[in-house]
């Protein structure tokens, strides 16, 4: 593809909650992922498009 | 619901024709599980199962998904869509949530109408999202799109965040179309409406059969020469016979807490508008 790669909006950041718990996220700019410390899980931005799947969030240790 | 058990039985042979291969997987995975089943197309799986299946279906599918309803419909989507439009008649600055909202036909369309305004589109899929992000509307309207993948049953916003919710074609897909509706309820601001787009049962019975020798016949050919996948329209065609009609669906919408909820019916009852008010 010659598409510019897609950084995420730190604006998306105003209104997305967790969708486990609907408190507010941390955004890790160096993993990409955005955290939920009240679920425990960290959900990954992928090409700029935050994945707010349960599935696909990582497990916080 | 006696009027989607007479349709189920109306399609058994359509079953066993197509559906030899799911069904067997279906049952292997009845034996393996004892939770809550629901409809994949004809094929009865566990509700655990759904989403992964129905991202299945619009992963294949993503990249034609916008020929293949153009094909299916003759072009008759973009009537319906522009109809829900006339329903809605988006008002500038107005904050739009747009599930299962895939290649971004809806919020396109919306933002044209405001004028100014906001649309979230949000899609279990993420081909479909990067797909629609491609497209030329999207870079010209890019300060006014986000993108974002998510579950119409467990959304990741706030209560009281959106003027508008719609869903276009998108909710005989949700496992629990219920829990849809009662997520739309939560994220609407008070006054925020509700609009859904739906292939609905046709209420004239002729049209109906006529409706299904093409939907059944026709619908996953054309996919399997256009998209080269049969499989994932033919669940297209199943999903949209098993989703109940339009009285029943008025009643998921009151039941969600939704207020002066009516529908009108587009080309006959192929495809009906369903709309509802938070107050």
């Amino acid at each position: 593809m010659t598409d510019a790669p897609q950084v995420f909006d730190r604006r998306m950041l105003e209104s997305l909650v967790c969708p486990e718990t609907h408190t507010r996220l941390e955004y890790d700019a160096e993993k990409q992922e955005l955290v939920s410390k009240a679920a425990n899980l960290a959900f990954p931005i992928r090409d700029g498009i935050p994945v707010m799947l349960r599935d696909e969030a990582r497990v916080l240790d | 619901m006696s009027r989607s058990l007479g349709s189920g039985a109306h399609c058994i042979g359509a079953l066993a024709l197509y559906k030899k291969g799911q069904a067997k997987e279906t049952t292997s995975a009845m034996t393996e599980n004892s939770g809550k089943t629901t409809h994949f197309g004809f094929s009865e799986i566990q509700e655990s199962e759904k989403a992964g299946k129905v991202q299945g279906v619009f992963n294949s599918v993503a990249n034609k998904y916008d020929v293949m309803n153009d094909a299916m419909s003759m072009g008759i989507h973009r009537i319906w869509k522009d109809a829900m439009m006339d329903w809605l008649a988006p008002r500038p600055g107005q904050k739009l949530l747009d599930v299962a909202g895939g290649t971004g036909d809806i919020s396109f369309r919306f933002l044209k109408r405001a004028g100014r305004g906001h649309a979230t589109v949000l899609d279990l899929t993420e081909p479909m999202l990067t797909e629609g992000r491609k497209r030329a509307e999207a870079a010209s309207m890019a300060d006014s799109l986000d993108w974002v993948v998510g579950d119409a049953m467990a959304l990741p916003f706030e209560d009281n965040t959106f003027d508008v919710y719609t869903i276009s074609f998108g909710i005989r897909n949700v496992t629990v179309p219920q829990q849809a509706l009662n997520e739309a309820y939560r994220v609407l601001r008070p006054g925020g409406r509700l609009m859904v787009l739906e292939f609905n049962q046709i209420p004239n019975e002729m049209m109906q059969k006529v409706y299904d020798l093409y939907s059944f016949n026709i619908i996953p050919r054309m996919g399997q020469l256009i998209a080269g996948d049969k499989d994932s329209y033919q669940y297209l065609v199943e999903s949209i016979r098993q989703f109940p009609d339009q009285e029943t669906f008025l009643g998921m919408v009151k039941k969600a807490g939704f207020e002066n909820a009516k529908y009108r019916n587009l080309s006959m009852g192929i495809a009906c508008l369903h709309s509802g008010w938070k107050i």
